[in-house]
């Protein structure tokens, strides 16, 4: 009876159901569950701040409210696209897949429940935030006067709305082959920046754009109207207690919640169901064949399927005999292990990887400037992240482990060769700027070149050893990029590519840094192998 | 060349045993490790491939302690794991030079040893293809070459059937038989055939409790006198079942043939028959279920 809209509303239920009370009861819920606490900490501590010019509004239940969604509008939106973006995957890896993908469910119900079960996991953590949001407002006493209306409007109309999107566009990453890994964890990272950028400036005043998916704009407007300063700067920042406190205080009294403004928000939803269908038309069902198609045309047969057990390959010799070793030749070379792990590293890239980074390494050699220069080395560092990301991690993805650590001395002798090879890669990778650096005697620069081509391998072999997943070097190594070398920040500048950069000590502190991250991707392979 | 399990258990979280004061002392030759799925077999694998330590005990190799210093063992070790993966990019040949890298063996060594693998696994024709293409049995076959990398005088192989069709099991059978003598190879399985075949010395696990270690035949005498053939009727079946081991049955025009083992004659019609190691694994096992129940 699964046709029927009850059947049909049930196996929605069942299935969104299993998903989200699989996810909360594994650890890391309990994790993603305290980050989200210490968000909603930071915003009842002054360290999260919204400011209209130099002023804030009194906290009161709209002010808090507002504050506390434009927390997961923003961050949350980023930072929760990466805890949700798995659903499918485990159901692949889990092999539970395949079940699914015997029954009569439709593509559209699967993908549809998995929405579900990421925005039920997304709506925790905007419960979360509500509740901090109470306690704040309880602390603070400015206006001890708890509105439940007002406080929990925005988390309706502009938390939940903006979840359910996000909710969406996870699902339609991992039905779209090519943004089912690690690209797909980057380029969110891209999508996300362009999707809080699009709203500035967008939609006239008391209306909503149609960019506006986080609410930006709409809470700005309302809270210009309300404060009395000229000033058109609107911040909404993580100061880390560094920023400029507000010199004074106004009374908001949220946004005025009309039926047009309730629809505009409302239809997000409507949004992300058009997400959710778009992502079932991508879905392959778990057809194996089509995941093999797109890990390389290298694995695929011309039909996509394994190679049958042709007569030559069909089973054992018969009569095949092993000759015996008289002396056993057991010579551990540590040239031949990084020469494999190397190969392991590079094995499967396609020909426009490498053409990209001759390209680079043309411009890093040949630009004029140092600061074009600085972008060349940005863009050559980026170019091998899903290479790095796998460092640590490929051993328990491709369930080699067992294997290689039942080897001799796996922690002295394939950890080393690892990190090498990841090092190898990035100074090959960013050999122009070093090059160049090192043809104009700028030895200050080349230090701080040299410290971020081991810094970069490091802290991905120590994420990967202790995650066991490349997702957080993707994303951490891509934030830690766009903030720090791309916009020359020189504190966070840990490649040098800022001239700047060179001059000060952040070198030495990336590279203290690396010996730690060194120190505990040691520390976190040991305890894989005492396990 | 010796192996000795000192007491050895292995606790998971909440007081769950895998495996309680498991003593065995291991010589050159094939030990076939028999018991239920969850018996412990794995997890005693895992620790005699130095994968995982035990929570008491310890385990020798020639006298030297596998926990405190793995690497002699790892040097001599090949180690099949019930689940393992491969690589999906990298061809057979790749597959097994980077395993032979990390065991220590030097380049040339390694072509010739990997050469010859690949022709007893049968699967030079497909040397250069990427193992993401490779059916199940054949990624078995590249596991079962690599445990074999290193000329190792410890094999120890979980399950290594698993995935293997009929011809192939019994072909790694054969090729099992010959690679015993001058070291010692342990086999899991829960396929009796498997064990009957090869395996010098049988070790019977339930429940992470050493039941039995014995040679095969010494296995056979403790069932001797205790199976018996029987055709009954297919409606007694269920009753017959509910109070005796029943190790096979067949059905017949007339019937079912079914092989009960018992110390009492089941029926009058039962006659004695000559006892399997399937039928003296079956008694040892329920052996033990009923002193547990008791």
């Amino acid at each position: 009876m699964n046709g029927a809209p009850s059947g049909r509303s049930r196996v929605l239920y069942h299935m969104a159901r299993a998903d989200f009370l699989e996810r909360v009861r594994r650890y890391s819920f309990l994790v993603t569950l305290g980050m989200t606490m210490y968000l909603g900490y930071l915003a009842a501590t002054g360290k999260i701040v919204l400011q209209v010019g130099d002023m804030r509004g009194i906290y009161n239940s709209a002010w808090i409210g507002t504050l506390m969604s434009l927390v997961v509008t923003t961050f949350l939106s980023l930072a929760g696209f990466y805890v949700v973006k798995n659903t499918i995957e485990r159901d692949r890896e889990t092999r539970v897949g395949q079940i699914l993908a015997s029954t009569p469910i439709s593509k559209f119900l699967y993908v549809i429940g998995k929405c579900v079960s990421n925005f039920a996991v997304l709506a925790a953590m905007v419960t979360v935030l509500a509740v901090a949001g109470i306690a704040m407002q309880l602390v603070q006493r400015e206006d001890a006067h708890v509105q439940i209306g007002k406080l929990l409007a925005p988390f309706v109309l502009l938390a939940l709305p903006a979840m359910a999107v996000v909710a969406a566009i996870a699902v339609l990453f991992e039905t779209i082959p090519l943004l089912r890994g690690g690209f797909g964890n980057v380029a969110y990272f891209f999508v996300w920046i362009m999707g809080l950028a699009a709203p500035a400036g967008s939609g006239a005043e008391g209306r909503t754009s149609i960019f506006d998916w986080p609410g930006l704009n709409l809470v700005w407007h309302s809270m210009k109207a309300l404060a009395p300063t000229q000033s058109n700067n609107f911040s909404f920042s993580i100061t880390a207690g560094l920023g400029s406190a507000a010199s004074s205080s106004f009374l908001w009294t949220g946004i005025d919640w009309t039926p047009a403004l309730v629809l505009t928000r409302l239809a997000w939803f409507g949004v992300a169901l058009a997400i959710a269908c778009l992502a079932s038309l991508f879905f392959d069902r778990f057809n194996p064949a089509s995941l093999r198609r797109v890990r390389g045309s290298a694995l695929a047969g011309a039909d996509g399927d394994t190679l049958a057990n042709s007569a030559e390959v069909a089973t054992f010799r018969p009569g095949a005999a092993l000759p015996r070793w008289t002396a056993a030749p057991v010579r551990f070379r540590f040239g031949a292990m990084l020469g494999a792990e190397l190969r392991l590293m590079l094995k499967g890239q396609r020909w426009w990887w490498y053409a990209g980074v001759v390209l680079n390494l043309g411009l890093s050699l040949g630009l004029p400037s140092a600061e074009s220069r600085g972008i060349a080395l940005c863009v050559a560092w980026i170019w091998p992240i899903l290479l790095w990301s796998t460092m640590g991690v490929r051993e328990r993805r491709d369930g080699t482990s067992q294997l290689l650590f039942s080897s001799p001395h796996p922690l002295a002798r394939q950890l080393p060769a690892v990190w090498v090879a990841g090092f190898t890669v990035a100074l090959l990778t960013g050999g122009g700027f070093g090059l160049r650096l090192l043809l104009t005697g700028e030895i200050r620069g080349l230090f701080a070149w040299f410290v971020g081509a081991a810094f970069i391998p490091t802290l991905a072999l120590s994420l990967g050893v202790w995650s066991g997943t490349g997702k957080p070097f993707e994303i951490l190594y891509t934030l830690l990029w766009y903030v720090g070398p791309l916009h020359q920040i020189v504190q966070l500048d840990f490649m040098g590519s800022s001239p700047m950069t060179a001059a000060t000590r952040v070198p030495v502190f990336y590279l203290a840094a690396a010996g730690v991250f060194g120190a505990l991707a040691v520390a976190g392979r040991r305890r894989q192998l005492q396990s | 060349m010796n192996l000795s399990i000192e007491s050895v258990s292995k606790k998971y979280a909440r007081s769950q045993w895998g495996l309680r004061n498991l003593q065995l002392e291991l010589r050159p030759g094939v030990l076939g490790l028999l018991g239920p799925n969850g018996a412990g077999k794995s997890t005693l694998m895992r620790i005699l491939a130095t994968v995982t330590r035990a929570t008491e005990g310890r385990v020798l190799w020639n006298e030297i302690d596998i926990a405190k210093s793995p690497d002699p063992l790892r040097s001599v070790l090949g180690y099949l794991p019930q689940d393992f993966g491969v690589y999906p990019h990298l061809t057979a040949v790749e597959f097994l030079e980077y395993l032979a890298a990390a065991k220590g063996l030097d380049a040339r060594t390694a072509r010739q040893r990997i050469d010859d693998l690949l022709d007893v696994v049968n699967l030079a024709e497909a040397r250069n293809r990427p193992l993401g293409r490779f059916s199940g049995g054949m990624k078995q076959r590249v596991g079962i070459a690599q445990a074999l990398l290193n000329d190792p005088e410890l094999l120890i192989v979980d399950e290594p059937t698993a995935g293997l069709d009929p011809e192939e099991r019994v072909r790694f059978r054969n090729l099992l038989s010959e690679l015993s003598g001058e070291r010692i190879v342990i086999l899991s399985t829960h396929i009796v055939s498997d064990i009957e075949a090869v395996a010098t010395d049988i070790a019977v696990l339930n429940s992470g409790l050493l039941l039995a270690h014995a040679a095969p035949e010494e296995m056979l005498r403790t069932v001797e006198g205790k199976v018996w053939d029987l055709l009954v009727a297919s409606g007694d079946l269920p009753s017959l079942r509910r109070r005796f081991q029943i190790s096979s049955s067949v059905r017949r025009s007339d019937g079912v043939q079914i092989r009960v083992v018992s110390a009492e004659k089941p029926a009058d019609a039962a006659v004695p028959a000559a006892p399997s190691l399937e039928d003296a694994y079956l008694h040892c096992i329920s052996l033990h279920r009923g002193s547990v129940a008791a």
